[in-house]
């Protein structure tokens, strides 16, 4: 059958590419015939009445799964990623939901065999697994030494958001602002200082140089085709990505927190989730029920090459089949949650929806929304531990172990 | 379920009537402090270990700047993931005081517990044995070939 044919085929050439990746085909079911909603980056849907239209939706999304036969990472790296490029997999696909959202809108929807709009072609080819393209495999794990992974390691949630913060820098086509929330908490002020600050098209890009010195700066363009610019560099508020990594539990995932991971996907302004099973990245776009519907990188296909004029095969781009749904429960606890703001009010808009959330007494918040960074870090050096010896303690009561540390003010 | 007797060593160590009368005593000597144990996850893999677990915290100190001292100590950057859970929760609200904290969360022995961890990072067993030369322990190969879908002779 064929996909014996596909298996030998793998083997022959490629047997680090015999995993359950090419057996899991058979898995896929359709959607449960249930009256819950489903839920899909912010958009309702009924399983019963609206299959066509979540199909449409789901196979909207740009799949980036495991690559073969690209050229070498560096140069002389892996051309492969099976096995350790799943998470920057994920990565890809939920900052290609924000390009999305940004330059086609969260409506539109693709089409096969058809011609598309030249910022599909746009974005599609800033992904594609070749040094130059801005949001490549290449360009994240390259990126990624410098958050102390070299190539072929795994990544997290956080690691791939901080990477891909790094690399908007030099996309002068989409102008965004990226800010990956860290300790559990949004600081409004600082997304509005972010967002807000006036800069021009190239101040980024220089930025990022005096950043990160040992980077190739030296491209001729932004690895978009050279008529993807900017026309609104002046933007009032830059387009927001932002991107929250948490932990929900330390191994499993606290069920307190299944409510408010929900609220994530029934936000409009919701790009997703990115996380996993335990060594499995996954990227989840909504949810039904009790169960996550994800997009799963772990297949391995050929490299695609860009034909001329920027015209891509985008077919493996896309996920044709049901896609994958996994119990909330049997989620990692360590993943990034995704939102994307257009706009100033549209910023505003989402504040407002999680202060809603958080009056919610059932729901454990995941993340925490403030206002100002209120003294919020002391002065570290007035905190050292105070060994004077009034204060210093007894051993008497605790000879084997080790002393308690007094911190004071 | 969480299984809370992995991410505390300091509690299976010592008996409970002598982990409470160490509690007792050292709230009685320093009625201001909070006394709170921090304990690395077992399945932590990335974060360093604190040289000392026990500390007194000031009942006034918020939990903000309580995690600025730990992350200080860990020597961690601004970018790197760190998460302080309380009974597998992670601790949101940055203003908490540990007074609050203590109400809230005091183990009945009196301590305060805190577990540490990063976030994990994805990748198939299967990549342990391809050519990617990692060097983090996640790579060394741990009899996880059982986990494959058995021979090629299996499949073809």
């Amino acid at each position: 059958t064929d996909i014996v044919a596909v298996i030998k085929n793998d083997l022959i050439t490629f047997p680090a590419t015999l995993t359950y990746d090419t057996l899991r085909f058979a898995d896929f079911e359709d959607f449960p015939e249930t009256a819950e909603p489903v839920w899909i980056l912010g958009t309702e849907y009924s399983a019963l009445t609206d299959k066509d239209e979540i199909f449409a939706d789901v196979t909207s999304r740009l799949w980036f799964t495991y690559r073969r036969n690209f050229s070498p990472i560096g140069g002389t790296g892996p051309t492969s990623d099976n096995g350790w490029g799943c998470m920057l997999r994920c990565g890809q696909m939920i900052f290609a939901q924000a390009l999305i959202c940004r330059h086609l809108g969260r409506e539109w929807r693709w089409v096969n065999r058809k011609q598309q709009r030249d910022e599909y072609y746009n974005i599609l080819n800033a992904f594609l697994d070749k040094k130059d393209s801005y949001y490549s495999i290449h360009q994240i794990a390259q990126m990624g030494v410098g958050e102390g992974k070299s190539i072929g390691q795994w990544y997290g949630p956080n690691t791939v958001a901080q990477v891909l913060k790094k690399l908007t820098f030099f996309d002068n086509w989409s102008m965004l602002a990226v800010h990956v929330a860290m300790d559990n908490t949004v600081i409004i002020d600082d997304i509005r200082g972010l967002c807000s600050r006036s800069q021009a098209p190239c101040a980024g890009a220089a930025a990022a140089a005096e950043a990160f010195p040992n980077m190739d700066f030296q491209r001729p363009f932004n690895g978009y085709p050279s008529g993807a610019n900017s026309s609104d560099d002046m933007l009032p508020w830059k387009p927001l990505v932002l991107l929250i990594p948490l932990r929900l539990g330390l191994s499993e995932i606290n069920e307190a927190y299944i409510k408010t991971l929900k609220h994530c996907f029934m936000l409009p302004q919701s790009l997703g989730v990115i996380g996993g099973k335990p060594n499995s990245a996954h990227y989840f776009i909504g949810y039904i029920g009790e169960e996550l519907i994800y997009l799963d990188p772990h297949t391995t296909q050929p490299v695609v090459e860009p034909l001329e004029d920027f015209l891509i095969q985008d077919e493996s781009f896309h996920c044709q089949h049901p896609p994958c749904r996994m119990r909330i429960s049997d989620l990692d606890p360590s993943i990034a949650v995704g939102f994307f703001c257009s706009t100033e009010e549209d910023f505003n808009d989402w504040c407002n929806r999680m202060r809603k959330i958080s009056q919610d007494k059932d729901a454990l918040l995941m993340f925490e929304l403030m206002e100002h960074q209120t003294s919020r870090f002391p002065d570290v050096h007035c905190l050292t531990p105070d060994f004077t010896d009034s204060e210093r303690l007894e051993r008497f009561f605790d000879s084997e172990d080790e002393d308690f540390e007094i911190l004071s003010f | 379920m969480y299984r809370s007797h992995r991410a505390q060593r300091f509690k299976h160590a010592k008996s409970a009537a002598s982990r409470k009368a160490e509690a007792a005593f050292i709230r009685d000597k320093y009625p201001q402090k909070i006394p709170v144990i921090v304990e690395r996850y077992p399945g932590e893999l990335y974060l360093p270990f604190l040289d000392k677990a026990k500390f007194l915290v000031p009942q006034e100190m918020t939990m903000c700047q309580f995690v600025t001292i730990i992350r200080d100590r860990l020597a961690l950057s601004s970018s790197q993931t760190f998460y302080l859970l309380v009974k597998n929760r992670s601790l949101v609200n940055m203003c908490a005081t540990m007074c609050e904290l203590d109400q809230d969360y005091k183990d009945s022995d009196g301590f305060l517990y805190m577990t540490y961890a990063s976030q994990e990072m994805f990748g198939s067993y299967w990549s342990r044995f391809v050519s990617v030369p990692g060097k983090t322990r996640r790579w060394e190969p741990c009899g996880v070939a059982t986990q494959f879908p058995g021979t090629i002779a299996d499949l073809v």
